[in-house]
């Protein structure tokens, strides 16, 4: 089996300041990669600049569509953006930066696909009907503005709203960040189900060891902008070989 | 400038065109310039360029854009018409008229057909234009997509780019609220297959007579520096939904005038208990009509 993204010695500086430095990545289909390091580290920097939202100064990313192997670096503007708004999607911390505060849940759900060509009323609110339910959103709130939803409600919504189209590849920043904790198990298990349901394939970013060890198959874990140690989630986590590693796992709260 | 005018004034006769301005106002250099961006707007229909918009002598959203188009496109021979919301007597329309008869000395009209420059605020004449004829609007906001996307340069990327989903969403919407799409005036069109356009706030009743019209049709915005087109014979598309059609609309009424069942009305009340009635907007069809009768 071919990956579907590969990232080899990605480097993004700012200035003289290390953003991230010599990453690698390999996701393959219906993989979950998590990215973990304290606050600074440069997982957010990484994970930008492997979707498109920063130019990294050198690297290589390769996306595979199925029919062809993408230089994600040298394609056209263009076509970069038609892969964003297709085949790839983000999950911002803050839904707030994904949504349209001012179009409704509806609306933000809808834009992806008349991106893509569709022009059917009925059938677009079909669907945004079949990922309200998904996403476990109650159906008559379609019509209401974001900014009447809650938190959890609003990350959800983002979630919809980057699924709709089926894209291939899910990038997601801290998507349970800033939530309270009942509501952050709410939206893993959410996540999880649809992981498992629609065979996606995730790189997610977070500084909670908890949500890494739920989702992901795979762990980076990063420190000053370097991989310091990667490997499969559960031999990472369970028997961390680096020092910093080590610290961080032992410094999880236990309840 | 009005001292000077005055002065000027008292010391000659009036003379038929005042020879402190130029011929059209503005300057020859100016006109230039314009011309290029009209040349490079008709060679890319739909597609909004960037003008170095002058200060005219009338404040800004009362047809500056219009008024630089038109004074760059006039000729000594040129027979000009100016229309606001179709009426050929409202302020608007007749202090640009004065404005041109004043600067250009030419000939104006009030009828559509013997007009060869035809300035509008805000309607197409219904008289069907012909060949040779330039159509010029005044264009308050020329980005369709200003009200869902206010970055410039992102709106900049996103017609490059032909990324108009967006455009839809505000579609999506006005029939999520109301049941149908509400927009009534502005409604984007698709220019030549390419570009997305506002058209200016002309009511959608309008919007077919963009499609395929004989006339060129020149778009002016002063304050926003931009200048677009569509040349004669363009295929001009308002957006929709396949299952919610463009409708264009039109009130279920005859004027109270010239009855005719075929115009764009104005809705005029007519007392203090509420009643109504409707004429035609155009009021030169209006007045054509009642001759001929």
């Amino acid at each position: 089996m071919q990956p579907i993204l590969s990232v080899h010695n990605l480097n993004k500086y700012y200035g003289n300041q290390v953003g991230c430095k010599n990453m690698n990545l390999t996701l393959y289909p219906g993989e979950v990669v998590g990215v973990v390091g304290e606050s600074g580290s440069g997982k957010t920097t990484f994970i930008n600049s492997i979707s498109g939202n920063l130019i990294p100064d050198s690297g290589k990313i390769l996306i595979e569509t199925g029919n062809e192997t993408i230089d994600f670096l040298e394609i056209s503007e263009s076509l970069k953006r038609l892969l964003i708004r297709t085949e790839l999607a983000f999950v911002h911390q803050n839904p707030r930066d994904g949504l349209r505060l001012d179009v409704s849940a509806g609306g933000n759900i809808s834009e992806r696909l008349m991106s893509i060509g569709q022009r059917n009323y009925g059938n677009i609110r079909q669907t945004i009907f079949k990922w309200l339910d998904k996403v476990e959103i109650d159906k008559s709130r379609v019509d209401d503005f974001p900014r009447t939803f809650s938190g959890g409600m609003l990350q959800r919504l983002q979630i919809a709203k980057n699924l709709v189209t089926s894209p291939k590849i899910i990038f997601m920043d801290e998507p349970t960040g800033g939530l309270d904790v009942s509501v952050q198990a709410k939206i893993l298990d959410l996540l999880r189900k649809l992981v498992r349901e629609l065979n996606l394939s995730v790189v997610i970013v977070s500084h909670d060891l908890a949500v890494i060890r739920l989702l992901a198959d795979k762990i980076i874990v990063m420190k000053n902008g370097e991989a310091v140690e990667s490997g499969l989630c559960d031999q990472v986590l369970d028997d961390p070989q680096h020092s910093y590693t080590q610290l961080l796992v032992s410094s999880v709260l236990q309840v | 400038m009005n001292n000077v005018l005055k002065f000027k004034n008292k010391k000659n006769t009036v003379a038929a065109q005042d020879e402190i301005y130029n011929f059209a106002y503005l300057d020859e250099n100016t006109k230039r310039m314009i011309r290029r961006a009209l040349i490079k707007a008709l060679c890319i229909p739909g597609y909004q360029v960037p003008f170095s918009s002058r200060e005219m002598p009338m404040p800004y959203g009362w047809g500056t854009g219009g008024v630089q188009v038109t004074s760059s496109c006039l000729t000594t021979d040129d027979v000009i018409k100016v229309i606001d919301q179709g009426a050929d007597d409202t302020t608007n329309a007749v202090s640009i008229r004065n404005f041109f008869k004043k600067t250009a000395n030419i000939e104006t009209t009030e009828k559509t057909s013997q007009a060869s420059i035809i300035q509008t605020r805000h309607r197409i004449p219904e008289e069907k234009l012909k060949e040779k004829q330039i159509l010029v609007y005044q264009v308050p906001i020329p980005e369709p997509l200003a009200f869902l996307e206010p970055r410039y340069q992102e709106t900049k990327k996103m017609h490059a780019l032909s990324e108009y989903g967006i455009m839809h969403v505000k579609l999506y919407e006005d029939i999520t609220k109301n049941g149908h799409i509400e927009t009534a005036y502005a409604y984007p069109v698709k220019t030549n297959e390419r570009y997305i356009m506002d058209p200016s706030p002309i009511p959608k009743f309008d919007n077919p007579k963009m499609n395929n019209n004989p006339a060129i049709q020149l778009f002016g915005a002063g304050r926003e520096q931009r200048i677009y087109a569509i040349p004669p014979y363009t295929e001009v598309t308002s957006l929709d939904f396949e299952d919610y059609p463009f409708d264009p609309s039109k009130a279920p009424h005859k004027c109270s005038i010239c009855g005719s069942n075929e115009s764009f009305l104005d809705e005029i009340i007519t007392d203090d208990d509420g009643n109504r009635s409707f004429i035609c907007s155009d009021t030169n069809y209006c007045n054509q009509r009642m001759e001929n009768n």
